[in-house]
């Protein structure tokens, strides 16, 4: 476990030296300043209250998660596996004492990070801003209710991920990879709102799972209905592209 | 068996195939490499030497055949294989967004004993220790080329596979790295497999030589033997490559 443990910390470090991760985090921050400024603006425009503070922090998860956190995470995931294998720097862990299935895991416990930090530090900055400028009352139930929000929704952004994996070990350029990736993503999101009726074939449609956490009942059926669905994607996409990733050649 | 000493084989290569859609490639490679060696693989360029090295390391997949490395496939048992090996192939890579001192942390990574004083260590051995803090995306050929020979050798690797190593280094870092290369051997015993198409080099540093024509090998034997029947290797391998070439 030793070399599990040495390649994700390296993955990780790799991440965080790039570029991405930083414009990924001030996208994060312009996003939220922006939806608050959205959010005051309609309050001065109609008088009307728009969101409150506990209802800030999960209006801005449904953008975030809809829109910029796919993104950021096709970004990353392209360039950990199609990016590194189209500038050979994959071979520098590829010669080494690992395992290609502990790299594979390895690589993917480095974008769970990655997701994780962005998730939680619009969190974290959601909330912030919803109890400063919004109207309202917050209290440690309301609190409560947003972090596990923001907690259950890794589980749909990971298969996500794993599906973006799958989708970057079938090309060797990233840029066609990102490009299929974008068209995919748009064209599940356009048959979703267009069939709602059928929305749960598209994986796509359970990036809205936290909402069912979050309501006064809690619907178990859809939640365990979406949660196999999700868990039968994740299974299928982590072993279909780490196949993908075990016969690549150098 | 050298003189009636069983030497322990290192590195053992069998009946190993890899042919491309081109219908170049590899064919039927058997070798063995004994403990202590500095095998030389010459071949002229395109002759399969990239192709073996890539094969041996498991970042291509045989069509046939097996390569173990102290007793453990490369392709069923990666992890062990690589274990107690260090290389560059093809070209040395690094992270250029990574400082020199980055780049070998990262590889240190992999193993439980590597410290930041061994790091500092192969920077001085390879000549770059005062570049240690720059962005490699900086460095010329021949010093990505240092820091690749620092990461071969920064886990006191007991096989070290260098491809092409002395490419795009100047006369001084030649002369360092095959310094380097006799001195590992001689003082800890270190085998290596080193590919060149540089004769001279090979003659200069390696006491095993075989040569590889059109995907083959069509001879292997000891320089001090080579040189006793030719004047130069170069002599010997123009010979081997024309009469297999005739043939």
């Amino acid at each position: 476990m030793e070399e599990l443990k040495g390649a994700s910390i390296n993955e990780i470090e790799r991440l965080f030296k790039k570029k991405k991760a930083y414009v990924a985090a001030i996208i994060s921050i312009l996003s939220i300043i922006i939806g608050q400024l959205v959010v005051i603006g309609f309050r001065l425009g109609t008088g009307s209250r728009a969101a409150d503070r506990a209802e800030f922090p999960l209006l801005v998860l449904s953008i975030y998660i809809n829109t910029i956190l796919p993104l950021f995470t096709a970004l990353v995931t392209i360039d950990m596996f199609t990016g590194e294998f189209s500038q050979n720097t994959i071979k520098i862990a590829l010669l080494r004492p690992i395992s290609r299935l502990k790299l594979y895991f390895s690589k993917i416990i480095a974008i769970t990070f990655f997701v994780f930090i962005n998730l939680f530090l619009v969190m974290a900055l959601s909330t912030l801003a919803g109890m400063f400028f919004n109207p309202g009352t917050m209290s440690i139930k309301e609190l409560l209710r947003i972090l596990l929000a923001y907690t259950v929704s890794m589980l749909p952004i990971l298969t996500i991920t794993l599906i973006l994996v799958f989708i970057a070990n079938l090309f060797k350029n990233g840029v066609v990879a990102f490009l299929v990736s974008t068209i995919l993503y748009i064209a599940m999101k356009a048959f979703e709102i267009y069939n709602n009726s059928y929305k749960i074939i598209f994986i796509t449609s359970t990036l809205g799972w936290y909402s069912h956490w979050t309501g006064s009942e809690i619907p178990i059926d859809s939640l365990v209905r979406e949660f196999l669905v999700m868990f039968a994607c994740s299974l299928m996409a982590f072993s279909a592209g780490f196949y993908l990733f075990d016969k690549k050649e150098l | 068996m050298v003189k009636g000493i069983i030497m322990e084989v290192v590195l053992e290569i069998k009946e190993l195939n890899k042919v491309f859609k081109n219908g170049r490639g590899i064919r039927d490679i058997n070798l063995n490499i004994c403990k202590g060696d500095v095998f030389g693989l010459l071949g002229a360029n395109g002759a399969g030497k990239t192709t073996t090295m890539k094969v041996m390391t498991g970042l291509m997949k045989p069509d046939s055949g097996d390569v173990k490395i102290f007793g453990h496939s490369i392709t069923t048992h990666h992890e062990k294989a690589m274990k107690n090996v260090g290389c560059i192939i093809e070209m040395s890579e690094s992270y250029p967004y990574l400082t020199a001192f980055e780049n070998l942390k990262q590889i240190s990574r992999y193993y439980d004993y590597i410290d930041n004083i061994r790091i500092n260590e192969v920077l001085e051995m390879v000549g770059i220790y005062k570049y240690r803090n720059e962005k490699t995306k900086n460095f010329s050929f021949g010093m990505k080329q240092r820091l690749g020979i620092a990461s071969a050798i920064l886990s006191n690797p007991k096989l070290v596979i260098l491809d092409e190593p002395l490419n795009g280094l100047d006369v001084e870092g030649m002369v360092a790295i095959r310094n380097l290369i006799r001195k590992l051997s001689d003082e800890e015993g270190t085998t290596f497999f080193i590919s060149s198409h540089l004769i001279n080099d090979v003659e200069l540093t390696c006491n095993r030589v075989g040569v590889i024509f059109n995907g083959k090998i069509i001879n292997e034997d000891y320089t001090a033997n080579i040189l006793r029947d030719y004047a130069t290797l170069e002599n010997y391998f123009i010979s081997e490559v024309d009469s297999n070439g005739r043939a």
